[in-house]
């Protein structure tokens, strides 16, 4: 029985690889999350363009957003913003040399938990005082 | 004495000299607490069908060998338990983005290759002799590499990489966290000829941080961690380059 | 049938082949050296040892201490010339593999730091935490991919030797992935095949540790020395036989019985205090270890557990920062495996199977008494470890003499002709058809029954404590599995493409034959010596009739011929072996 010389490799294809664990289901909603970001900063723009072009502008854009499916839009927006912003903190230390404190390395969920209440705290400043200046 | 029950394990069968496609086959086997899922395997090779191919060697998580889909998680057969699957089945496959040699054994070429591609060994400043004694290492400059020096090569992060099973020419986790072992390593002077792999197209670029490398390392050796520091490194080179253009190192 | 043509042929990716390959293309970047593995090399059985390897660095201890150690802890069953070359490379090679890149742990100060091991004076093993192998393994696996000269022939099962005019000139291989035959021809052959343990069922040896290197040596006419002696570690996990490293004692830990009572005081091992002492109590030597297990499980003072008798191996006293600091893949292991976290409840262990210090008779140069034949680490006995191996000696002996046996390769390969013939071609190709019968069979047994019937009587017969009558009875047994085995085993797996299961098959026919050198080799020792230990009327050492290496001729179908030859002692006459006792208390690093 002579030996075979060219066998068989069988390969799993890639499609739909994205949908095998939930793990990549995640990835690809962080991925996602961009072009909801996308999105809003060109409304943004948008409103600017509008500014531009003097008051009656402005209050159409304004009249706009205060539309069901914009305030739709701007919900699963900041649901997006908030999902990538907590994806970003959590991939944090692993673009992070080691810190050491006192000669010991500063553990990844120190740098998580720091960085994610720098953003609530920064945030909640940030609101305070766009609020506070609103009369 | 400990009570055995009966767990179905399902094991992804392909033979490269019948089949062009894999199929699944069940096997009904008997198993204690303390069973492995590589000793599940090993019961049905030895009682049930010697034809059921798998690699395994060291039995606790140290060679590299027994690594496996289970249940669509790329896991080490022996540091897998049976119980934690019952009473439901446990499927079997071979491990993701490779090809398939035969039933749960997967073809390792490619990943050699990309190993030895990183120039995984220390490169020296200047050869010593042993007569010149140890280099001096502290145990703060040892933190900074050896956690990568804990690989062991079990190729789970490479089925857990997508980026690596769309491009097969990615290096890949396993083989960059490596050369940053290397190159993060107090004795080793090498950095600047492992740039050319950070760099290149199927460098570190490769990598979009699903990070689930990481997840999967039986070793904690986080790959995805390594991958990242070295597109800070990499993005230092560009611009040192422009500032440098007569290849400063 | 491919045929490929080399200079050097190491069988065996391990420690070992992989320095041996190392040492030949340092010496001469023109041979072609082929490495032949059954496994990845980083997958190699090297990978699993824990605790650590031997070198002198201390100030407080010496060349001579090292020697005695090792001469005291073989029972004098050592060549003390070959010793003497041991403890004089053992450092270097030690210090090579740091320039290397081997991340041995270290002093706060950058030095490497060294700890206990049983039997030793001071303390003298190097360790890359509780992984120590693993990290020479891929040291070395990495530092072997910077030289061109090292082919790689990566999971290819050597299969036999093949052997012209008393000269080796090549082996016989099967790429497992296709099932080719494939012929490597070469003037210089390197055995580094590792041990035998899987003869036996408890085990802390990995599943490729079936020692058919012996045994294809064997079948070729060189003989197996002092096959007898097997190591029980005295830790390991019951069930799984994994590996608890002796580090666990070298950094503190103790052993207790069911009633909490550190037991090995009663065997000659105490006094209690100071503690901790080397030589003494939980450092002292594997074989008088396991041997007080055995003892406490005789008076009924081991715990019973659904996995077999154990002992307590308590680190809790080590504190929290240590365990995980120093033993932090035993911890793992622990709790993985048992479900038991070292910090906070001790370690159930029990002995099991180690290390085979028997092996390929060879000299110093690791030269065999077949031309061109050369084996070094586990599979060989160049005659370092005596009766009883000291712990921490292999992980250097691979390194030592891995590089030994890759210059001896070296040198000879350089200095004979490779001559071709039409002869080589034609014994491989009736070697390869005698393979290939087997998977024809269409009657015969289960490659697992006989496997497992050969383990149970190599357990019942040639275990820790040995009696005339049982040893009898397994040779009676290994001889009848081998007539069942010549009859045929039934394979359920009839292709080419890796199948395992006729590698098995392949594999379990050497392993007959060196199970049977091994049990012979016991029978006839009317003696006991370090881990030959004898309880039917021969429980002192007999230096006067065997002082003496056994060694195991192959003879065909019939059982081996055993004899024996002389042992080189220099400078240390046999003494008693003597452990614990009052000393100094020893300072922890």
């Amino acid at each position: 029985m002579p030996a075979p010389n060219l066998l068989n490799r069988y390969t799993r294809p890639m499609e739909g690889w994205w949908r095998r664990n939930p793990f990549y289901l995640w990835y690809m909603l962080r991925e996602a999350s961009c072009v909801f970001i996308i999105a809003y900063a060109l409304v943004l723009l948008c409103g600017l363009y509008r500014l531009s072009q003097g008051e009656a502008a402005f209050n159409g854009w304004l009249a706009a957003l205060a539309t069901p499916r914009s305030i739709a839009f701007h919900g699963i927006t900041a649901m997006m913003v908030l999902y990538h912003a907590w994806t970003w903190f959590k991939v944090m230390p692993k673009t992070l040399p080691f810190i050491h404190i006192g000669g010991k390395r500063m553990p990844d969920a120190a740098i998580v938990t720091s960085g994610l209440a720098a953003a609530v705290v920064l945030s909640a400043l940030l609101f305070v005082l766009v609020w506070s200046g609103r009369s | 004495m400990t009570t055995t029950r009966i767990i179905e394990i399902e094991c992804q069968r392909f033979n490269p000299q019948t089949d062009s496609e894999p199929h699944f086959q069940s096997y009904q086997v008997p198993f204690s607490e303390e069973m492995s899922v590589l000793q599940g395997l090993q019961y049905i090779k030895d009682h049930l069908d010697g034809s059921l191919t798998f690699r395994w060697s060291c039995r606790m998580a140290i060679c590299g060998s027994c690594g496996s889909m289970v249940n669509g998680v790329p896991q080490l057969s022996c540091h897998t338990f049976l119980r934690d699957y019952f009473p439901d089945k446990v499927r079997i496959e071979p491990l993701n983005h490779f090809p398939v040699l035969r039933d749960l054994a997967i073809d390792q070429t490619d990943f050699l290759a990309k190993l030895e591609s990183v120039k995984p060994y220390l490169i020296p400043d200047t050869e010593k002799t042993p007569a010149q004694g140890t280099y001096l290492q502290t145990p703060q400059q040892m933190d900074e590499y050896y956690q990568y020096s804990e690989c062991i090569n079990c190729l789970l992060c490479y089925a857990a990489c997508p980026q690596y099973g769309l491009n097969k020419e990615f290096t890949g986790p396993a083989a960059l966290a490596l050369l940053h072992r290397y190159n993060a390593d107090s004795r080793d002077a090498g950095s600047a000829e492992r740039m050319e792999v950070i760099n290149g197209e199927n460098g570190v670029w490769g990598c979009t941080l699903v990070s689930y490398c990481s997840e999967v390392c039986p070793k904690g050796v986080d790959p995805a961690r390594a991958i990242n520091q070295n597109k800070i490194n990499s993005t230092k080179d560009y611009f040192l380059r422009f500032l440098q253009p007569r290849g400063g190192k | 049938m491919q045929v490929i043509q080399a200079d050097v042929v190491i069988v065996g990716g391990g420690g070992a082949g992989l320095r041996a390959a190392i040492a030949a293309a340092e010496r001469d970047p023109s041979l072609r050296i082929a490495l032949v593995s059954k496994v990845v090399p980083m997958r190699s059985h090297t990978v699993a040892a824990e605790g650590g390897a031997a070198g002198v660095v201390r100030g407080d201890d010496s060349l001579e201490n090292h020697f005695d150690d090792t001469v005291s802890g073989g029972d004098w069953l050592c060549e003390q010339d070959v010793v003497d070359y041991f403890v004089a490379h053992c450092t270097d090679e030690l210090v090579q593999l740091e320039r290397w890149g081997c991340p041995w742990s270290r002093k706060e100060d950058g030095h490497i730091n060294v700890r206990f091991f049983g039997g030793m004076k001071v303390q003298r093993t190097w360790f890359a935490a509780d992984k120590s192998g693993f990290h020479i393994l891929h040291t070395l696996f990495q530092t072997s991919l910077r030289l061109p000269s090292i082919s790689r022939y990566d999971e290819f099962f050597c299969a036999d030797l093949m052997v012209e005019d008393g000269k080796v000139r090549g082996v016989l291989a099967i790429e497992i992935t296709t099932g080719e035959f494939f012929l490597f021809e070469a003037p210089a052959v390197v055995m580094a095949t590792g041990g035998a343990g899987r003869i036996y069922r408890q085990n802390t040896n990995a599943g490729i540790v079936t020692g058919e290197g012996m045994g294809m040596a064997y079948r070729h006419g060189v003989a197996l020395r002092d096959m007898e002696f097997m190591q029980w570690h005295p830790t390991a996990l019951p069930g799984t036989g994994i590996l608890i490293t002796e580090g666990c004692r070298g950094e503190g830990g103790i052993l207790v019985n069911k009633d909490g009572y550190r037991y090995l005081q009663d065997y000659g091992l105490g006094p209690l205090d100071p503690w901790p002492r080397p030589k003494a109590m939980e450092l002292g030597p594997r074989d008088r270890l396991s041997q007080a297990f055995w003892h406490e499980q005789q008076k009924g003072r081991t715990i019973d557990t659904p996995k077999g008798q154990v002992v307590h191996l308590d680190l809790r006293h080590l504190g929290r920062k240590k365990i995980l600091e120093r033993l932090p893949l035993i911890t793992e292991v622990a709790k993985t495996f048992m479900g038991v976290d070292p910090v906070v409840s001790p370690i159930p262990v029990c002995p099991a199977v180690h290390y085979t210090m028997g092996g390929i008779q060879t000299n110093v140069r690791c030269e065999t008494s077949l031309s061109g034949l050369y084996a070094a680490g586990e599979c060989s006995s160049v005659g370092i470890h005596g009766a009883n191996r000291l712990g921490s000696n292999s992980l250097v002996e691979i390194i030592v003499f891995g590089r030994v046996a890759g210059d001896s390769a070296a040198q000879h390969a350089r200095t004979v002709t490779a001559s071709h013939g039409d002869s080589i071609r034609r014994q491989a190709e009736a070697s390869a058809q005698h393979l290939l019968s087997l998977l024809g069979q269409e009657t015969g047994e289960r490659v697992a029954t006989l496997r497992d019937a050969m383990r149970d009587s190599m357990e019942s017969g040639v275990g820790i404590y040995r009696k005339q009558d049982a040893m009898q009875a397994t040779c009676e047994t290994l001889a009848e599995l081998r007539t069942r085995y010549r009859g045929g085993v039934r394979l359920d797996d009839r292709n080419r493409a890796f199948n395992t299961e006729w590698l098995t098959a392949i594999e379990l026919g050497y392993m007959l034959e060196v199970a049977e050198a091994l049990a012979h080799s016991a029978l006839q020792r009317r003696e006991s010596r370090g881990a030959h230990f004898r309880l039917d009327g021969y429980e002192e050492r007999d230096d006067e009739r065997f002082l003496a290496h056994s060694i195991a001729h192959f003879r065909g179908d019939g059982p081996p011929l055993i004899d024996y030859a002389p042992v080189t002692i220099t400078r240390s006459a046999p003494r008693t072996r003597t452990y614990g006792g009052a000393g100094k208390k020893a300072e922890m690093t």
